[in-house]
């Protein structure tokens, strides 16, 4: 008789981070953090200012150097995977004087795709038109960028991360300064993503609407505080170990640290 | 979004048949030598492009240009123009190095000695920037004047060397393009045809990593080994420019040229291409002026040119320029003016229920609180754009048909701005007037439609006006127009 | 390669005793003036650094050059050409009014570009100093006989000569070259001026809006403080050189910021450090004759070194010590 084959391994999920740390300036930004996200979930990241939401997203982007713990995008490092994901910065990380047009930038979204040498394929450019339909940026793909509302910046940038056809996405602030109007179509779009199979990460700044939006949330304040379901996670104890008090224990040790000098570089 | 194929493969052969054809070369007697005796004279010398010396001169000038055009482009729109200047004070010292080492003014030395010093200095400014809290301007500035110090020091020993005051060493702080001989036109041409082929192979990647750095690094562009290759290019298009422009002033022909493209497009692609040619004319221009003046440096004259040009477009660029903008500002101010006269002249008729054509100038006046003279010049402008006519006689204005239509336009435009804002809005009545007063000169066909049609067709304004019909409009005009009012008014 | 002939012998007795005894009468002005320069220049500099505009030190001692070439033409048409009748206070005059015009012009017309289009700032400090500085070149180069500066001169200065400049005498006393009463003047100045507006230029530095909404102008200051850059500069043009000034306005200041943490400390550091930078560079110089100024610069970025080098090497060891001691647990909120 043969032996049951063994049932295959499960999927790595795709995000994993373990005991991550990031300091900036001798000073821990991120402190020990876990998550294991699950796929095809739309995951709010939500906390006080300087909490390290942003850090978070970039030290899993690469962006900025990781002081202790790892990542895993997919079951492998970012250096591996990163054809798989897709990232949506803040919008005053760019400058909006520049030369290109908002066709243009759409089309960066599929460089990850094009090789070295290479030209984006009349293919891409429908690609690219596709998503800038769908975003409703299409009339204006040949406006320079700096010529744009807030909203459509948004916008603009989220058809670059929808040319990307990622698997995983992150996105940095996607709502901030954005008209209503433009929020709503997001969130739709966000949602639809999501029902693809898409897992998604968003740095969120507002309260009452992340309740309404997320599936999952993650509570950070220099460490992870909670994560799970947004309805178990959304509590007032929870919330008020996360945004409570001007100074937190853990913020007044990370300033000790820091003060005598003593280890963290 | 790309230079079209065709157009960049013609331009790059055309750059590497240039190069390859001025560069072997025999012997050239120094431009020095050439002094005419009158300025007509030397200027023809020089266009017929008889000297050798004339010919490498002008050739290396063009091609110092383009390369640096091109390059400084890239730090213009990412903001690093003075890294463009530290790097080309920061070579100073590789340049005397090459030449202590080969004890002449061998190209090829103060090549590797000044890419070498280049590459050290950016490499400590970074190093600075991140192992201290000095921040870039102060990293920069260190490099700068601490690798320059270096380099003056340097200098200054091999002068007092026997050999030292012949070196020529000095024509490297302001620049001799005179001095060039084929060995350095070569080493230019290599570069230009280099950097020049870097961009067009590698457009999307330093495009994407100039844009947003981020982004490119979470696609899997090597963002740093992107960075330090434009660096490294940017030494050697630094060093090939030396000679020509001098060590003080070769950080402007990398920055002025792509400023002025930078306010001539809105498209990289373009810009580039206007950024090496203004560097060419600058170079170009810079060599002949200093041909004609046989003891000014080089160096000095091309940054003047560029400056000049970068003046050009800062004052008249088609979009950005300050003069156009200004132009165009005073222009629709004029307009609005005129209109709002037109409207005035309207509403006095309409408060008359129409009695009478004529509008006296002091009730112009009156109703616009200005002096008869004010109403006088504004009625005249009327005249000039056809939209009225005077009667000396009675001092009357009468509108044109084509001014009784644009008036009813104008009238209808406010009035359905003040009922939108007032009803869509909810801003109280007596707020909406200077709104509408502004609107209603920009408010396009399409969106008057739309505001109709979100209103109901409806026919008074917040204070009680008849909001003029389309048909009203038509009736209006002169008999020519054939307008055929929307759907929804009926006949 | 010939370095034996580039490399002078290391002969102590006229590199390192003489300086302080025979030639003392020579060579202590040159010290003196190369310190006074240090301090002015690296305490003007520190207000720079703290406005991180150190670049426009840059900008502004290149495009000094215009202003005075501009001033002496003038100068010399409307009262006859220098040789004929040389005056220490007019020739004062003239070139701080050349300096602080050019200054004001360099700063006018970077706004101007950089708020009149979409131009950046680092962009229009490049166009504006490199045009000024090249208009320069071009007027002393056609005007010669006029004006009374040389290219090289510019650029790297001459503190040699000047202990042979003339001397200044006033209140029946001779008070020592003219180039180093008025160093010390604007030296003075600085240090008093840095004294007593202190809160105003910290604030301005720090928080410009904040300091405008408390009746501080910070626009004004600015001015006020690249007009004065101007005259600094201006003032060790002679024996420094336009390039190498830049050096003096930004390593002192830098080196200090890698030691010490304190504003007031800062600015203590930084005569330290111009003292040390000034006797170190005169021997350099001496041994290796080469440009003086040049030397002294060079030793201050050598002090500049050391400081960077220690620092470094302390977060090596910091971080050395990061591995082997555990993190400290956080406690359950």
């Amino acid at each position: 008789m043969t032996p049951p084959t063994p049932a295959p391994p499960p999927p790595p999920p795709p995000l994993e981070i373990h005991d991550l740390t990031v300091t900036y300036h001798r000073r821990p930004v991120l402190w020990g953090v876990d998550l294991a996200v699950p796929a095809g979930k739309l995951v709010g990241i939500i906390g006080p200012n300087g909490a390290g939401k942003s850090t978070l997203i970039k030290a899993c982007m690469g962006v900025v150097p990781i002081a202790g713990g790892w990542v895993r995008i997919f079951g492998s490092p970012l250096s591996r995977a990163h054809r798989r994901v897709g990232y949506v910065p803040q919008r005053e990380s760019v400058d909006w004087d520049f030369p290109v047009s908002v066709m243009d930038v759409v089309l960066m979204g599929r460089y990850g795709k094009i090789g070295l040498f290479r030209r984006p394929s009349r293919a891409d450019r429908d690609i690219a038109r596709a998503c800038l339909e769908k975003v409703g940026m299409l009339p204006y793909a040949n406006r320079q960028i700096a010529n744009l509302s807030g909203g459509q910046q948004q916008r603009v940038f989220l058809a670059r991360a929808l040319a990307q056809e990622s698997d995983l996405y992150f996105m940095d602030e996607p709502f901030a300064g954005v008209d209503a109007a433009t929020e709503a179509a997001i969130v739709t779009l966000l949602h639809e993503l999501r029902d693809r199979g898409c897992t998604i990460l968003v740095v969120h700044h507002d309260l009452p609407t992340a309740r309404n939006y997320f599936d999952m949330l993650l509570l950070l304040n220099l460490r992870r505080v909670a994560f799970g379901p947004t309805d178990e996670v959304f509590t007032y104890e929870l919330l008020q170990k996360t945004y409570g008090g001007r100074l937190t224990i853990l913020s007044e040790v990370a300033e000790a640290v820091r003060q005598h000098g003593a280890p963290i570089p | 979004m790309k230079p079209r194929q065709p157009t960049a493969l013609l331009a790059f052969a055309l750059l590497v048949v240039f190069a390859v054809l001025l560069a072997p070369a025999a012997e050239a007697a120094k431009i020095g030598e050439l002094t005419g005796n009158s300025v007509r004279d030397q200027a023809l010398r020089f266009l017929t492009l008889r000297d050798p010396a004339v010919r490498y001169a002008l050739a290396g000038s063009m091609l110092l240009g383009i390369s640096c055009g091109l390059l400084g482009a890239f730090l213009v729109v990412r903001r690093l123009a003075l890294v463009g200047d530290a790097l080309s004070h920061a070579v100073l010292p590789g340049v005397a190095a090459g030449f202590l080492w080969s004890q002449t003014k061998d190209p090829f030395a103060i090549f590797v000695g000044a890419v070498i010093a280049g590459l050290l200095g950016t490499l400590v400014v970074e190093g600075i920037k991140q192992t201290t809290r000095l921040k870039e301007d102060a990293a920069l500035g260190l490099v700068l004047a601490g690798f320059y110090a270096v380099g003056i020091c340097m200098v200054t020993m091999i002068q007092r060397l026997p050999t030292g005051a012949k070196s020529g060493i000095d024509k490297f702080l302001f620049g001799q393009a005179a001095a060039i001989g084929p060995r350095d036109l070569q080493l230019m041409a290599v570069v230009a045809v280099l950097a020049t082929a870097t961009v067009l192979v590698f457009y999307k990647e330093l495009l994407v990593a100039s844009f947003d750095a981020a982004f490119a690094r979470s696609i899997g562009y090597p963002v740093r080994v992107i960075h330090y290759s434009l660096m490294l290019l940017l030494a050697f298009s630094v060093v090939s420019a030396l000679q020509a422009v001098g060590v003080v002033l070769v950080s402007a022909m990398l920055i002025t040229p792509a400023a002025a493209a930078y306010l001539l497009t809105d498209r990289m692609h373009r810009m580039l291409l206007y950024a090496a040619v203004i560097g060419l004319v600058s170079g170009a221009l810079g060599c002949f002026l200093s041909f004609l003046g046989s003891n000014l440096p080089t160096g000095p004259l091309m940054v003047l040119s560029g400056s000049a040009l970068f003046t050009a477009a800062f004052l008249f660029a088609s979009r950005h320029g300050v003069v156009t903008r200004w132009w165009n500002h005073r222009s629709s101010a004029s307009r609005v003016r005129r209109e709002n006269t037109l409207k005035t002249v309207y509403r006095i008729l309409e408060d008359r229920k129409f009695h009478g054509e004529g509008v006296s100038l002091r009730e112009l006046a009156e109703r616009r609180r200005e002096t008869i003279e004010d109403a006088n010049r504004q009625a005249r402008d009327l005249v000039r754009h056809g939209l009225a006519t005077f009667h000396p006689a009675d001092l009357c204005v009468l509108l044109t048909p084509v001014g009784r239509q644009r008036a009813i336009e104008l009238v209808r435009n406010h009035r359905l701005w003040e009922l939108y804002l007032t009803h869509a809005a909810h801003i109280p009545a007596d707020h909406v007037h200077e709104d509408a007063e502004r609107i209603e000169h920009v408010l396009g066909e399409d969106v008057v439609r739309e505001l109709e049609r979100r209103l109901n067709y409806a026919d008074t304004d917040p204070h009680g006006r008849p909001i003029p019909t389309p048909n009203a409009i038509q009736a209006a005009g002169p008999v020519e127009t054939t307008r055929r009012p929307p759907p929804g008014y009926g006949l | 390669m010939n370095l034996s002939t580039l490399i002078p012998t290391f002969d102590v007795q006229s590199v390192v005793i003489d300086p302080w005894t025979t030639d003392f009468s020579e060579k202590g002005w040159i010290l003196l003036m190369g310190f006074l320069t240090s301090v002015a220049c690296g305490w003007v500099g520190q207000h720079l650094l703290l406005r991180r505009m150190a670049l426009m030190g840059d900008a502004i001692s290149h495009s000094i050059l215009p202003g005075l070439a501009t001033a002496f033409l003038v100068a010399s048409f409307l009262f006859g050409q220098r040789s004929e009748s040389s005056h220490a206070a007019r020739d004062s005059s003239v070139m701080l009014i050349g300096a602080i015009g050019a200054g004001w012009i360099t700063t006018l017309l970077i706004g101007l570009i950089h708020r009149r289009s979409r131009i950046k700032q680092d962009a229009a400090i490049g166009i504006v100093f490199a045009t000024l500085f090249a208009i320069g070149v071009v007027l002393i180069t056609l005007f010669a006989d006029h004006v009374d500066l040389d290219a090289d001169c510019v650029l790297y200065g001459e503190i040699g000569f000047v202990p042979f400049q003339e001397t200044l005498r006033a209140f029946g006393l001779t008070l020592g070259p003219v180039p180093v009463a008025r160093m010390a003047v604007v030296t003075l100045l600085t240090v008093l001026a840095t004294i007593f507006f202190y809160k105003e230029l910290v604030i301005s530095s720090f928080d410009a809006g904040l300091a405008t909404s408390l009746g501080i102008h910070a626009p004004t200051v600015h001015l006020l403080l690249m007009g004065w850059l101007s005259v600094v500069v201006v003032s060790a043009f002679e024996s420094v050189g336009a390039i190498l000034v830049i050096a003096m306005l930004i390593v002192p200041g830098a080196t200090a910021a890698l030691i010490v943490s304190r504003l007031p400390s800062l600015f203590t550091l930084i005569v330290l450090h111009s003292a040390i930078s000034s006797v170190a560079g005169l021997h350099l110089a001496l041994w290796l004759d080469c440009s003086i100024a040049g030397a002294m610069v060079v030793a201050g970025c050598f002090l500049f070194t050391l400081a960077w080098a220690t620092h470094a090497l302390l977060r090596a060891r910091d971080q050395r010590h990061l591995i082997a001691q555990p993190l400290p647990t956080p406690t359950p909120l």
